[in-house]
C-alpha cells in the first residue's frame, strides 16, 4: 500500500473542489465581516470562485488517473459532470440575488450551502470509491435540507424541508445497506476493485438484494417513480432557486453517482447474474427499464392535472428521471453519452424554466401558480418568448437542445434493441407537450388579471434568462460541440472495465 | 455444553434485524422523533454490517468506512433535530399526518 | 458549391423574422411592410431554381457543411424536379399568404409576421434536406409557428383545434422519428457508418421485414399529415377555426409535407414494403376521396366544406402515387401542385366574404355576383380549377392520375372518377348558393368587390392555374428526373426502361409483385405523354 498522504500533483488535480471549498469559507468569512446592507456584494463573491473554479477545470480536462489512492478519479466524465455544477450553480446564485431580497433572507449562509452544495455534488461525479461517493452525497444532502427550509417563516418551506430531510435520510440507509453488503461480497469499497472481483462469478441473492438496495436508494436521489413522494412537495415548498438547482444539481449528481456505481461498479451484471425473473435472466437494467417506464408514465400523466408551476415542474422532472433512464437502460457508450447530453441541455432547460418562476415572484405575489403567468407576453414579451423555448425544450420540439437530447436517447435505446422502451419515451413526450403547452396557452391568449403588480425584470435574472435561452437554442442549433465532449467523457467512464471486455 | 461460535453471519442477521425494525418503523410510526430515530437504526445496521466484514476481511476499510457514517450521522441529526425544531415551533405539533400544506 | 442558393432562399425568410423582432410593435405599418418585403424577397430569391438542368438526374444545387460530425449528421440540402416546385410553391404561397394578411390581422401584428416567416423556414427547410435529421428538424419546427397561428389569431374552438392539430401532428411525426432511427441503425451495421443521408438510404437494400415496420412508423407520420381517410379529424378543425393565411399555408404547403415524405423517403428508401402496403393505402385513399367529397356535400359552413374537399383531393393525390406507375405518380405530384394554387385560392376566397361578413354559413350568402362581379369571376375560375375542367390546371393532374391508375385497376379508377363527379357536384353546388341567386340579404347588399391588394393575392394563381392548364410541359419536363428516380427504384417493371430513356412507353410484362398490371391495358397507356410531352417543346438552357 502507498503512504498515506497527498502528492503535489493530487492538490492540482484537486484545485477545482478545493477552490469551491475557499470560495464557501469566504462566504461565511463574508457574512461576518462585511456591513448591514453590502451583503449583495457576496453574490459576486460567489460568482468569481465559481469562475476561478472552472478555469481551474479547464486546466484538468483531458487529463486522466486518479488521487488519493485511487479514491477519487480525474476523467473526462468528472469535468463534464464539475463542468454543470458549476454552471448550474452560477446560475443558481445569479437567480437568487433578487429573490433573497425579496424573501427576506441573509445571503451569506445561503450561498455558503450553495458552495458546500456544489462541492458535494463534485464530490459524487469523481468518487470511484462507496466511501468518496457517500461523502459527497451527504455534503450535498446536508446543505440541502438546510437551503429547502431556508426561509424560516413560510410554513411550506418548513414542511419541505421536513420532507425532504426524513425521506433523504431514509433512502440514505437504503444505499448505505446496499453498500455494506457490496462491501462485504468483495471487501473493497473501491468500484474497480469490486468490478474485477465479481467479474467472473455469479451474483447469488445477496447481490441481488443489494443492488435493489442500490437501485431504491439512487431512485430517490433522482426522483425515479415509485420514489418520488418527496418530490413535488419539495420543489413546490424550497425557495425557487434552490428548486431549481435541487431539479438540476441533485439530479445530475445523483445520475452520475449511479453511472459510476452501475458502470463501474458492477457492470458485469448489467444482463444477467441476480438470478431471474419471468423465467429471463435479471440484470440491473431490468429494474432501471421499469423505473423509467414508470417514471415516464406517472410523472407525464400527473404533471397534466396540475396547476401550481413549481409542481407541474417536480412531476415533469420526475418523466425526465424516466428519460434520463432510457440512457441507463441501454447500457451502452452511446446511451451514457445521450444522458450526459441530455443533463447538460436540461441544466440550462429547467434552470430557466424556473428563472421564470423566480421572476414571478414579487411583493406579496408568491407567483407559482400557472395563472400567475396569464398574458405574461404583454407584460414582459421577453420573459415569456424565454419561457416558450424553455416549455418547447421541455417537450423535446426542435430546433431546442430538449430534442436533440431527447432524440440521442431514444437513439440509444433503439440501438441497444429496447425499441417498446422508445415508442414508450416518444409516446410520453407528445402526451407532456400538452401540460408544457398549456403554461405557453396561459401567456399568450389568457388575458393578466387587473390587479397584478408589474413583472420586472433584474438585471442578474435577465443574465440567467439569457444564459439559459442562449443555451437551449445553440445546444439545439448547433450541438457539435456538446456530442463530441459527451461522448469523450462517456467514454472515460469506466475504463477499468473496457479493458477487462465487460462493457461493449 | 456446546457453544457455536459467532461468525460473520451472526452479525449479518443481527444487522438485517436491526434494519428490518428500522424500516418498518419508518412505515408505520407517525412521530417525526421516532420516525428519525428509525432511521438512525438503520444506520447502526449498515455500521455492524461493516464492522463484522472488517473484520471478516482483517482490513480496515470496513471500520473506516463505518466511522464516517457515524461521523455523517451525527452532522444529519444536528441539521435533522435543528429542522424538526422548526417545525414544531411553526405547528405545534410533531405529527407527520399534519403536514398538510401541500397537496396535489 | 460556391453559390449557397438553397441556404438563402432557406433562411430570407427567418431573416425577416429577425428583423421583425427588432421593430417596435407599435409600429403596425412598418412591420406590415417589411413582412411583405421579406416575403416577396423570399419568392424572387427562389425564382433562380427554376432554371435547372432538366436532364441531369443527379441532386441539385447540392449544398453540404458538417454539422454534428459524432452521430453523422450534416447540413446537406440538395434538391430535384419535385422539390424545386414544391419550393416554388412554398414561396409563392408563403408571399401571398402574408399579404392577404394585411387588414385581416391586427392584434399582435409583430408576433403574427414572426411566426408566419419562421414557419415558411421551416417548410422550406422540410422540402431542402437530403439529411434525414434535419428534415426532421424542420419538419417539428414548423408544428409551434401553426399552433400559435390558429391557437392565437383564430376564431371559434381555436385553442380546441389547435392543440388536437398538435398532438395528432406530433405523435405521428415522433413515431416516424423512431423509423428514421431504425433506417440510421440498420445503415450502419450494414454500411458500418453512422449518416443520416437519405440519398445513401435510398441505395439501401433493406430487409422485408424491416422496411415493414420503419414503412408503418413512416406512413404514421406521413398521413396524419396528408392527411389520410382516418387521420383526418384534425383537418376540418384546424382549417374552420385557423385565420386565412393559416387555412392557406396549410393546405397549400403542410398537406404537401406528407405527400413529399412518402415521394421522397417512403418509395424510394422502402420499395418492397411500399408494394406490399399498396393495398391498405390505395383503400383508404379511395375512401377518402369517395368520403370527403360526401361530406363536403352536407357541409353548412363555407369554410369546412373547403376542407373536406382538401381531404378528398388528397385522397386522389395518393392514389395516384400508389399505383406506382410513372404516369400516374407524375400526375400525382402535379396534383399536389394544382391543390395547393385551387385550394389555397379557395380559403383565399373564403377569408375575403368572411373579413366583410365574420360569417361562414353558407346560407347566410346568395348573389353575390351581383355584388361583387369580379370577386365571382375569381371564384368560378377556381372552383372550375378545383373540379377539374379542361384547359384548368385541376384537369391535367387528374387526368394523369386516372389514365396512370387504370392501367393497375379499373376499379380503383372508377371510384376515383366518382369522386372526381362528387367534387364537381359540391363546389357547383357551392358557388350556386352563393353566388347566384337574389340577394336576399341586406347586409350582402352593399359589400365591396375585391380591391387591388386583394385582386393581387389572386392574380398569380389564376395564371398558374390556367398556365398548368395550357401549357404544363415544362412542368412535366422538370418531374422527368424525379419521378424516373422513384419508380425505377418502386417498381423496377419500369426500370430498365426509365433508364434508358424517359421516354419510352414501358411494354409491361405482367410482374409477380403486386399490384400486377393489368395486361394489355395501354389502349389507354399515357405513360408516353407524361415524359414525352414536351418532346417537341423548345428546351431551356437548362442549369445554372
Amino acid at each position: 500500500m502507498m503512504p498515506l498522504g497527498f502528492t503535489r500533483l493530487d492538490f492540482y488535480y484537486l484545485l477545482p473542489e478545493l477552490i469551491v471549498t475557499a470560495g464557501a469559507v469566504a462566504l461565511l468569512g463574508g457574512d461576518v465581516l462585511l456591513a448591514r446592507g453590502r451583503h449583495r456584494l457576496l453574490t459576486w463573491v460567489g460568482l468569481a470562485f465559481l469562475g476561478a473554479a472552472a478555469v481551474a477545470l479547464a486546466f484538468i480536462s483531458g487529463r486522466e488517473g486518479t488521487v488519493a489512492q485511487g479514491m477519487y478519479s480525474v476523467d473526462g466524465f468528472a469535468v463534464f459532470f464539475k463542468l454543470l455544477f458549476l454552471v448550474a450553480a452560477a446560475l443558481t446564485i445569479l437567480m437568487s440575488h433578487r429573490y433573497l431580497d425579496v424573501e427576506g433572507a441573509r445571503p451569506g449562509e445561503y450561498y455558503f450551502l450553495v458552495l458546500c452544495a456544489t462541492l458535494g455534488m463534485m464530490v459524487m461525479a469523481a468518487g470511484v470509491d462507496l466511501v468518496t461517493l457517500f461523502i459527497g452525497l451527504e455534503t450535498m444532502a446536508v446543505s440541502f435540507y438546510i437551503l429547502v427550509g431556508y426561509i424560516k417563516p413560510s410554513r411550506r418551506s418548513n414542511e419541505a424541508s421536513i420532507k425532504y430531510f426524513l425521506l433523504g435520510t431514509f433512502s440514505l440507509g437504503l444505499l448505505l445497506y446496499g453498500m455494506s453488503l457490496l462491501y462485504g461480497l468483495t471487501g473493497s469499497t473501491e468500484l474497480r476493485t469490486i468490478a474485477t472481483t465479481l467479474a467472473g462469478g455469479r451474483g447469488g441473492p445477496l447481490l441481488a438484494l443489494a443492488v435493489m438496495l442500490l437501485v431504491a436508494g439512487m431512485g430517490f436521489k433522482i426522483a425515479a417513480v415509485p420514489f418520488h413522494a418527496w418530490a413535488p412537495d419539495v420543489y413546490e415548498g424550497a425557495p425557487t432557486p434552490i428548486t431549481a438547482f435541487i431539479s438540476v444539481g441533485s439530479k445530475a449528481a445523483s445520475f452520475a453517482m449511479l453511472l459510476r456505481i452501475f458502470f463501474e461498479g458492477l457492470p458485469a451484471f448489467r444482463m444477467d447474474g441476480l438470478g431471474t425473473i419471468f423465467g429471463q435472466p435479471l440484470g440491473w437494467t431490468y429494474f432501471f427499464y421499469v423505473l423509467s417506464i414508470v417514471s415516464m408514465t406517472l410523472g407525464n400523466l400527473a404533471a397534466l392535472t396540475q396547476n401550481n408551476l413549481k409542481r407541474m415542474l417536480a412531476y415533469s422532472s420526475i418523466a425526465h428521471a424516466g428519460y434520463l433512464l432510457i440512457g441507463i437502460v441501454a447500457a451502452t457508450p452511446r446511451g451514457v453519452m445521450a444522458a450526459l447530453v441530455y443533463l447538460m441541455v436540461y441544466t440550462f432547460m429547467q434552470l430557466g424554466a424556473f428563472a421564470i418562476v423566480v421572476l414571478m415572484r414579487r411583493q406579496d405575489v408568491i407567483g407559482d401558480e400557472l395563472k400567475d403567468l396569464s398574458g405574461l407576453s404583454v407584460r414582459q414579451p421577453a420573459a415569456a418568448v424565454a419561457m416558450l423555448i424553455f416549455m418547447l425544450s421541455l417537450g423535446g420540439i426542435p430546433p431546442t437542445a430538449g430534442f436533440m437530447g431527447k432524440f440521442s436517447l431514444f437513439a440509444a435505446a433503439i440501438e441497444s434493441g429496447y425499441v417498446g422502451l422508445a415508442i414508450i419515451g416518444v409516446l410520453n413526450s407528445a402526451i407532456s407537450l400538452y401540460y408544457y403547452v398549456r403554461v405557453v396557452v396561459y401567456m399568450w391568449v389568457r388575458r393578466e388579471e387587473a390587479a397584478a403588480p408589474p413583472v420586472v425584470m433584474s438585471r442578474a435574472l435577465a443574465l440567467v434568462l439569457i444564459v439559459a435561452v442562449a443555451g437551449t437554442l445553440v445546444l439545439g442549433v448547433y450541438p457539435r460541440a456538446l456530442f463530441d465532449l459527451a461522448q469523450a467523457s462517456a467514454s472515460t467512464l469506466g475504463r477499468a472495465d473496457q479493458a477487462l471486455g465487460l462493457l461493449r | 455444553m456446546h457453544f457455536t461460535p459467532i461468525t460473520p453471519y451472526h452479525y449479518l442477521l443481527l444487522s438485517a434485524a436491526l434494519f428490518s425494525v428500522g424500516v418498518i418503523g419508518v412505515m408505520v410510526r407517525r412521530n417525526i422523533i421516532i420516525l428519525f430515530m428509525s432511521i438512525e437504526l438503520m444506520f447502526n445496521a449498515v455500521n455492524i454490517n461493516l464492522v463484522a466484514f472488517a473484520a471478516l476481511y482483517r482490513h480496515e476499510v470496513g471500520q473506516a468506512f463505518a466511522v464516517f457514517v457515524i461521523a455523517v450521522a451525527a452532522a444529519e441529526a444536528a441539521v435533522g433535530l435543528g429542522i424538526i425544531l422548526a417545525f414544531y415551533r411553526n405547528k405545534e405539533t410533531l405529527n407527520i399526518d399534519e403536514m398538510n400544506l401541500m397537496k396535489g | 458549391m460556391t453559390y449557397h442558393l438553397l441556404s438563402i432562399v432557406l433562411f430570407t425568410p427567418l431573416a425577416g423574422a429577425l428583423v421583425l423582432l427588432f421593430v417596435p410593435r407599435a409600429q403596425v405599418d412598418a412591420i406590415r411592410w417589411i413582412a411583405n418585403a421579406f416575403a416577396l424577397a423570399g419568392f424572387v430569391v427562389s425564382l433562380p431554381l427554376w432554371n435547372f438542368d432538366v436532364q441531369a438526374a443527379q441532386w441539385h444545387f447540392v449544398e453540404k457543411a458538417e454539422w454534428i460530425p459524432s452521430i453523422g449528421a450534416t447540413y446537406y440540402l440538395g434538391v430535384d424536379g419535385f422539390s424545386i416546385l414544391l419550393i416554388l410553391l412554398t414561396t409563392l404561397m408563403g408571399f401571398i399568404s402574408v399579404l392577404s394578411s394585411w387588414e385581416a390581422i391586427t392584434d399582435r401584428v409583430k408576433e403574427y409576421y414572426i411566426v408566419l416567416l419562421v414557419l415558411q423556414t421551416g417548410m422550406l427547410g422540410a422540402f431542402m434536406s437530403l439529411d434525414f435529421l434535419l428534415f426532421f428538424l424542420f419538419w417539428e419546427v414548423m408544428l409551434v409557428p401553426m399552433y400559435f397561428v390558429i391557437g392565437i389569431w383564430g376564431g371559434g374552438r381555436r385553442l380546441y383545434s389547435a392543440i388536437k392539430f398538435f398532438l395528432y401532428t406530433l405523435v405521428g411525426s415522433v413515431v416516424m422519428l423512431l423509423g428514421i432511427l431504425a433506417l440510421y441503425f440498420y445503415n450502419h451495421t450494414v454500411t458500418g457508418v453512422y449518416t443520416f443521408d437519405v440519398t445513401q438510404f435510398q441505395q439501401l437494400a433493406v430487409p422485408f421485414n424491416i422496411q415493414r415496420w420503419v414503412f408503418l412508423a413512416f406512413f404514421l407520420g406521413f398521413a396524419i399529415k396528408v392527411p389520410m381517410f382516418p387521420f383526418h379529424t384534425w383537418l376540418p378543425d384546424a382549417h374552420t377555426d385557423a385565420p386565412t393565411a393559416g387555412s392557406v399555408i396549410l393546405a397549400a404547403v403542410l398537406l404537401k409535407m406528407g405527400t413529399y415524405g412518402f415521394i421522397r423517403f417512403s418509395l424510394p428508401i422502402l420499395p418492397e414494403a411500399s408494394h406490399y402496403f399498396v393495398p391498405l393505402i390505395v383503400w383508404l385513399s379511395v375512401i377518402g376521396i369517395v368520403y370527403g367529397a360526401l361530406v363536403a356535400l352536407a357541409q353548412t359552413d363555407w369554410k369546412r366544406l373547403v376542407a373536406y374537399s382538401s381531404v378528398s383531393h388528397m385522397g386522389m393525390v395518393m392514389l395516384g402515387m400508389f399505383a406506382l406507375t410513372p404516369v400516374a405518380l407524375t400526375g400525382s405530384i402535379v396534383q399536389q401542385l394544382n391543390h395547393g394554387i385551387s385550394t389555397g385560392a379557395l380559403f383565399l376566397i373564403v377569408g375575403i366574404v368572411y373579413e366583410r361578413r365574420h360569417t361562414r354559413e353558407i346560407s347566410d350568402y346568395g348573389g353575390l355576383s351581383k355584388v361583387m362581379p369580379v370577386f365571382a369571376v375569381v371564384f368560378l375560375i377556381m372552383t372550375l380549377s378545383s373540379i377539374g375542367l379542361p384547359a384548368l390546371n385541376g384537369f391535367i393532374g387528374e387526368l394523369l392520375i386516372l389514365a396512370g391508375v387504370f392501367v393497375v385497376n379499373k376499379l380503383w379508377a372508377a371510384v376515383a372518377a366518382s369522386g372526381i363527379v362528387l367534387g364537381a357536384a359540391y363546389m357547383l353546388w357551392l358557388y350556386q348558393r352563393t353566388m347566384f341567386g337574389t340577394v336576399d340579404k341586406p347586409e350582402n347588399a352593399k359589400l365591396t368587390d375585391l380591391n387591388l391588394r386583394e385582386f393581387a393575392t389572386f392574380a398569380p394563381l389564376i395564371a398558374l392555374a390556367v398556365w398548368i392548364g395550357i401549357y404544363p410541359a415544362p412542368l412535366l419536363r422538370r418531374l422527368d428526373t424525379s419521378v424516373a428516380r422513384v419508380i425505377t427504384r418502386v417498381n423496377s417493371v419500369y426500370g430498365p426502361a426509365l433508364a434508358k430513356s424517359n421516354c419510352t412507353t414501358p411494354t409491361a410484362p405482367a410482374i409477380t409483385r403486386p399490384p400486377a398490371p393489368t395486361p394489355g391495358a395501354p389502349s389507354l397507356d399515357l405513360t408516353g405523354f407524361a415524359a414525352c410531352a414536351d418532346e417537341a417543346a423548345p428546351k431551356k438552357p437548362g442549369g445554372k
